[in-house]
């Protein structure tokens, strides 16, 4: 496997992450501090454009220069390597460094213009980053680190049916660097089971879009919701308590629309939503409104998770 | 029909524009595409729509480049299932992407971005992507709740002691929207912002 | 003291070729040498005579043939002047190089004296050397049992060499014993593959020349001169096979019952076991791993047959020459998890319905799902893991999975008509008469759908195939009872261990790689040793055979014929050695080697290119011939002909390069006088100080010609480089060397070239 570094990280804020689902920061700080990972925030550090690039209103070179100021920010820190909370700025700026490293025009394009505008502290030189080396996301760091979940581990999840739902921005995009392979995503469900539990593994869709599409979901929500709901149905033929994610955006889609989906579905999907970190956090004891953050949830989650008993010692 | 190859017809020069632009990260991917439709097997667009991502290949290898025309483009998730099953290593996600730029650049399809310019806006007020307040409301008619908690969205962050949702600094601000100026981010939504506005 | 020897030239008229364009009186009256004379036809036999005579009468040391070009007729002079040694006679090539491309006379007369001097210089540099001859031992090893293995042996034990076929399973027989049915094209039929596969077998088995080594890997191998030192291990088989009268009552008594392999894990068999009925040696095997020591197995044996203690034991052999036919595996389908093979019982491959669908299979031949019953509708996938570049994909086709796929729609269809058989295919490869077999197909209702699935799922109780029918433009789920992957081939282990082990190249994909697909499709890139079957590349059984037999044919001649080598090849001089390697990474042909603490050259792959002496630094090797200082004199002999004012360019050429230049002269083609051609017996041996040399005494140009097909055209190339850049800074103009592709039938443009090159020499002298 690859080599994921524990020290010298900086922890991308996400702008779905700090609007929608606050619990996720806390909770990745919450695991992070546990199991002794060295990050830090940067407040200069500004969004991937991801949103808009994916709705067609950034083009490249506007978002890879937006990347090229943000790389310089965590380079000054000394903190190269970069670890984002959601799947689409891992891939927006994975994508970012690559170009920068490879395509000498767009590159030195960029640099000119950063040159000629008063910018040149924020010029990139080839090779400043590796995409490889220093791009991750938040579940590769556990990851890397899964061997000592279970000696923080406090609550037993292991009752909960559950399932995982791996970004498509996370697996797919750069898919020949993804731990735990893209055609049977897998990294999340062997991070789980490092919390003694066990997950249903594959299931019908396992590895199709959470139908958000950007685009799709506000000017196409037919079309978006009939996408999610081949996987919501295939997720309730399972009868599956928790679906795990690692994308604010999937986990928008799955727990914001649960509600309207079942209704055009005319089903009671009763799945709860948890990004991987807020999961770990869970059974690593964090608390439901100081760590996890249930309070941005909309399918609540003491609907499945009533009461947690704690792991016989 | 009869479709006519003119002697002087050169359909290849549609594909080698999209391999040239900065986005294509497949190389001459486009070019080896057999039309085996694995793309189509995995793609959830065309799964429930007309949209179907091989026939987007078939058409730009023929050269037809009133694709970017076309509404369907416009209904791709951006998945990139194709993109990771492609077994002779092309993206049509990526494609799709640079064809819905080149659109752009011909002054089609700024109906379908127009929506979507509060992405843009956000980050020369703030610095980050925020979804269009235009959405607020479907979001609000949609998802119980959501309005409230984003009213408390503040002390909840609190709670989970994190700052309060982030204003950067001005100089951040400033520097961020000097470099989408200087990319020509800024002219080019202006002129999709005053193109569509005075259509309306 | 070269300068006393005595030398003769024979100049040859060649019927007026020659002599109409140069006036060769003139050419005598120029050269001081001990005996020159002229004669008409100097390849007629009257020309033996007479060299011989003088040769003879005047005591000479060295001969200069001015006549043709050596291609045409060095072998004949180099005969024509013994009892002199052969090396010690040069030919002038005034013919194809003077006379041929020429019409000035005066000039084509005085670059014919200059050529015939410079071969004076050269031969005089020529000392007597014999010819190396080596003659390999008539015993080879086919390594792997597989029909290729098993074909190769056989015809080489019936050509009276002595064999020894190694297989690491305890049978022979490889994949074609347990594929079933294999088909006829031209009899559009399937036939039993076992009943073709047992005579070959049987003749196989009694052959004397043939020794049969089962269980046994080959795990070491060394090389000296068509040699091959190899060791093997041979596994124990707990079973004598002497004894053993396969009765089969060891395995009824046997209490372990473990997944057969032999029926891709579809039945089960016991720890004892005999792989398949007409396996050989006819005998029984324990699979030690899975065997519990009950002893129950000894208790049953009435032929004492069975010891449960055995040693794997060496044994070294000695051989000319290796076939390798070390075979396939077919593709991991936890690869492609997105087709369910390992979540679902009815989802299979090719290779498992073959064993369904075989007589001697786990259900006897019935096609059957996993409950029992007999599937309403077959949906086959093809080209998984082949044709894919994806991560873990071969980028290759796998090539027979189209026709695998046909047979057994056509078998399914034979028994069960009332079964739907659907191919989901990308392209249907049918080249040949195999197109007849899939219009066969279509005739027997099977159908065909244009599209490469996406994913299987389980639905109910059926699949659900998601794909697009791409004719129409439709995205379409298709459920089915039964799935078959056509999964690809790849190399076995066996093939890339051995590859490992005997230091053969390989493709990209971990095949065997032949030394060149057109002019030599069984060798391989390391002399005697030879490749068939899929070990090379993915093929069928037809194939399979004939390159099996190919290799063979090439084994008989390579160990009947012996072999000649010229004897310009590398020595190391073993006090000087230090055996740091070097040389060893540096020699593209893989000649030198390790051997009781020596560096040891091999005579038979050595080209004498040079390139190991650049990097001795303790300058231990020498090749043999005085070549750099041949080619010295050679320059000097040119150059010392210059008269003012005459332009002089060098060309330098092996071989290929050599035969494209007599091409020119051939067709009557021309370039300027002032190209002057010397032939070098590799490009690399052309050194810096040589070019260096040449352009201080009096040469205005130096032209380097290569065929791009050469293994150190990349080498020269960069050399050539380093050479101008150094020139350049000694304030030389590095313009006045040129390096320059060569291609045999290509000579107009090396004409053009040469034209082109004096033109440019021209302008730099004007400046």
């Amino acid at each position: 496997m690859k080599h994921v570094p524990t020290d010298d990280l900086l922890l991308f804020r996400s702008c779905l992450v700090s609007v929608e689902y606050p619990g996720v920061e806390a909770s990745t700080k919450f695991v992070f501090d546990k199991l002794g990972v060295d990050y830090a925030i940067s407040e200069k550090q500004t969004c991937c454009t991801g949103l808009g690039h994916y709705s067609d209103v950034f083009n490249q070179i506007d978002t890879t220069a937006i990347g090229a100021r943000n790389f310089k920010i965590a380079k000054e820190l000394n903190r190269p390597n970069l670890v984002m909370m959601c799947a689409t700025c891992y891939a927006i700026n994975k994508k970012s460094v690559k170009l920068l490293n490879k395509k000498d025009d767009l590159r030195n394009h960029i640099n000119q213009l950063f040159d000629e505008n008063g910018l040149s502290h924020l010029k990139y030189e080839k090779d400043d980053l590796k995409p490889t080396e220093n791009i991750f996301h938040v579940v590769d760091i556990l990851y890397a680190k899964k061997d000592e979940i279970k000696n923080h581990v406090k609550y037993d999840l292991s009752g909960y049916k559950i399932a995982t739902h791996h970004g498509c921005h996370y697996c797919k995009v750069h898919y020949e660097d993804t731990i735990g392979g893209v055609r049977d995503p897998n990294i999340m469900d062997e991070i789980i089971e490092e919390c003694g539990c066990s997950t249903i593994g594959w299931y019908d869709h396992k590895r199709t879009t959470c139908g958000t599409g950007f685009r799709q979901r506000y000017s196409n929500p037919d079309l978006s919701f009939t996408a999610t709901a081949d996987k919501m149905n295939a997720i309730d033929d399972e009868d599956v308590d928790i679906l795990v994610h690692l994308c604010p955006n999937c986990h928008i889609q799955f727990d914001r629309y649960q509600h309207l989906i079942a209704q055009r579905e005319g089903r009671n999907f009763r799945a709860i939503h948890l990004n991987i970190a807020q999961f770990i956090a869970l059974a690593m004891g964090g608390d439901f409104d100081k760590v996890i953050g249930v309070k941005a949830h909309t399918v609540p989650v003491d609907s499945v998770i009533k009461d947690l008993k704690e792991v016989e010692k | 029909m009869t479709n006519q190859q003119k002697i002087t017809d050169s359909p290849i020069d549609f594909a080698e524009k999209i391999i040239n632009d900065v986005k294509n990260s497949k190389e001459d991917g486009v070019l080896k595409c057999v039309q085996c439709g694995m793309c189509t097997s995995t793609c959830p667009a065309a799964r429930h729509s007309d949209y179907n991502p091989r026939e987007i290949i078939e058409r730009v290898l023929e050269g037809d480049i009133s694709i970017i025309e076309d509404d369907n483009i416009w209904n791709c998730f951006y998945c990139y299932t194709c993109h990771s099953v492609c077994p002779v290593g092309n993206s049509v996600c990526e494609v799709n992407q640079i064809l819905k730029q080149i659109a752009i650049e011909n002054n089609v399809g700024y109906d379908k971005l127009y929506e979507y310019l509060g992405f843009a806006d956000s980050y020369f007020t703030a610095a980050i992507g925020a979804i269009p307040e235009r959405f607020f409301q479907d979001i609000d008619r949609d998802v119980p709740g959501w309005w409230e908690f984003r009213q408390n969205l503040e002390e909840i962050r609190k709670e989970l002691d994190l700052n309060p949702p982030l204003m950067p600094s001005e100089e951040v601000i400033d520097e961020v929207s000097k470099i989408l100026t200087i990319t020509g981010f800024k002219q080019k939504i202006e002129k999709i912002r005053a193109t569509e506005e005075a259509v309306k | 003291m070269r300068d006393d020897l005595k030398v003769g030239v024979f100049l040859c008229e060649c019927g007026g070729n020659i002599a109409d364009i140069v006036d060769l009186d003139k050419v005598k009256e120029e050269l001081d040498v001990e005996f020159i004379g002229q004669f008409e036809n100097l390849c007629s036999l009257n020309g033996r005579k007479l060299i011989r005579d003088a040769i003879f009468d005047y005591d000479l040391d060295r001969v200069v043939v001015a006549a043709c070009s050596p291609i045409s007729h060095e072998k004949t002079f180099q005969d024509y002047v013994k009892p002199l040694n052969p090396y010690l006679m040069d030919m002038a090539n005034i013919r194809e190089q003077c006379s041929w491309v020429h019409s000035d006379k005066e000039k084509a007369t005085h670059k014919a004296i200059t050529l015939i001097n410079a071969s004076i210089e050269k031969v005089k540099q020529s000392d007597a050397v014999d010819p190396i001859y080596c003659q390999t031992p008539d015993e080879v090893a086919v390594i792997g049992g597989g029909i290729a293995g098993m074909n190769a042996a056989l015809s080489l034990a019936k050509q009276g060499t002595k064999v020894t076929l190694i297989e690491q399973s305890p049978s022979i027989g490889g994949h074609m014993a347990k594929i079933g049915k294999v088909f006829s094209p031209v009899k559009i039929a399937e036939e039993c593959g076992m009943c073709l596969l047992n005579p070959i077998l049987n003749e196989l088995v009694w052959n004397e020349n043939i020794c049969v080594l089962t269980n046994t890997k080959v795990i070491e191998a060394e090389r000296r001169a068509g040699t091959y030192n190899l060791i093997l291990e041979k596994s124990p088989r707990y079973v004598d096979t002497e004894r053993c009268i396969a009765c089969g009552k060891c395995a009824e008594a046997c209490e372990v019952e473990v997944p057969n392999d032999w029926n891709d894990n579809l039945s089960m068999r016991k720890a004892i076991y005999r792989p398949f009925g007409q396996s050989y040696p006819e005998a029984y095997v324990i699979d030690m791993e899975n065997c519990s020591k009950c002893s129950n197995c000894v208790k049953a044996c009435s032929m004492r047959a069975i010891k449960l203690r055995g040693k794997p034991e060496r044994i070294p052999l000695q051989v000319g020459s290796i076939i390798v036919a070390t075979g396939h595996k077919l593709f991991d389908m936890e690869k492609r998890p997105e087709y369910g093979y390992t979540r679902y019982d009815d989802v299979i491959t090719q290779s498992e319905l073959g064993r369904i669908t075989g007589v001697n299979g786990p259900t006897k031949g019935k096609l059957l799902k996993s409950n029992g019953e007999v599937p309403k509708r077959v949906v086959m996938i093809q080209c998984v893991g082949s044709r894919d570049e994806k991560p873990d994909g071969h980028k290759y086709c796998s090539k027979i999975c189209c026709t695998v796929a046909l047979k057994n729609a056509n078998i399914i269809k034979h028994k069960y008509p009332d079964t739907d058989v659907l191919i989901c295919y990308t392209d249907v490869r049918t080249p040949g008469m195999f197109e007849k077999y899939y219009k066969h197909t279509q005739e027997n209702e099977v159908r065909f759908l244009r599209g490469r699935p996406g994913e299987v799922v389980k639905k109910g109780d059926n699949y659900i195939v998601r794909t697009e029918d791409t004719l129409k433009g439709e995205f379409v789920e298709i459920e089915a009872d039964m799935v078959v992957l056509s999964t690809a081939m790849e190399p076995s282990e066996g093939t890339e261990e051995i590859a490992e082990i005997l230091n053969i190249g390989t493709t990209e994909d971990g095949f065997i790689k032949e030394s060149h697909p057109k002019i030599k499709p069984v060798a391989t890139d390391v002399q005697g040793i030879y490749v068939c079957g899929t070990a090379h590349e993915p093929k069928d059984i037809t194939d399979s055979i004939m390159q099996a037999t190919a290799a063979a044919a090439k084994v008989s001649e390579y160990n009947y014929g012996g072999v000649e080598i010229e004897p310009f090849i590398a020595e190391i001089d073993t006090d000087r050695c230090i055996v740091c390697g070097e040389c060893i990474d540096r020699c593209k042909y893989k000649s030198m080697s390790v051997q009781n603490d020596q560096i040891y050259i091999d005579p038979m792959s050595c080209t004498g290119c040079g390139k190991c002496l650049i990097g001795c630094k303790q300058r231990a090797i020498t090749v043999n011939g005085n070549i750099d200082e041949k080619i010295m004199s050679t320059i000097n002999g040119v150059l010392s002909k210059k008269q003012d004012g005459q332009r002089m360019i060098l060309v330098f050429l092996d071989h290929i390069g050599y035969t494209a230049a007599d091409n020119i002269g051939v067709n009557r083609l021309s370039y300027p006088e002032s190209i002057h051609i010397i032939k070098v017996i590799s490009v690399n041996r052309v050194r810096p100080r040589h070019i260096k040399f040449a352009l201080e005494n009096g040469a205005d140009g130096v032209f380097i010609g290569e065929f791009p097909g050469d293994l150190m055209y990349d080498e020269v190339e960069r050399k050539i480089q380093r050479v101008k850049d150094r020139i350049a800074e000694m304030g030389e103009n590095p313009e006045r060397i040129t390096f320059s592709k060569v291609y045999i039938p290509y000579f107009s443009g090396l004409a053009r070239k040469f034209n082109e090159f004096d033109a440019k020499i021209a302008e730099l002298d004007e400046e």
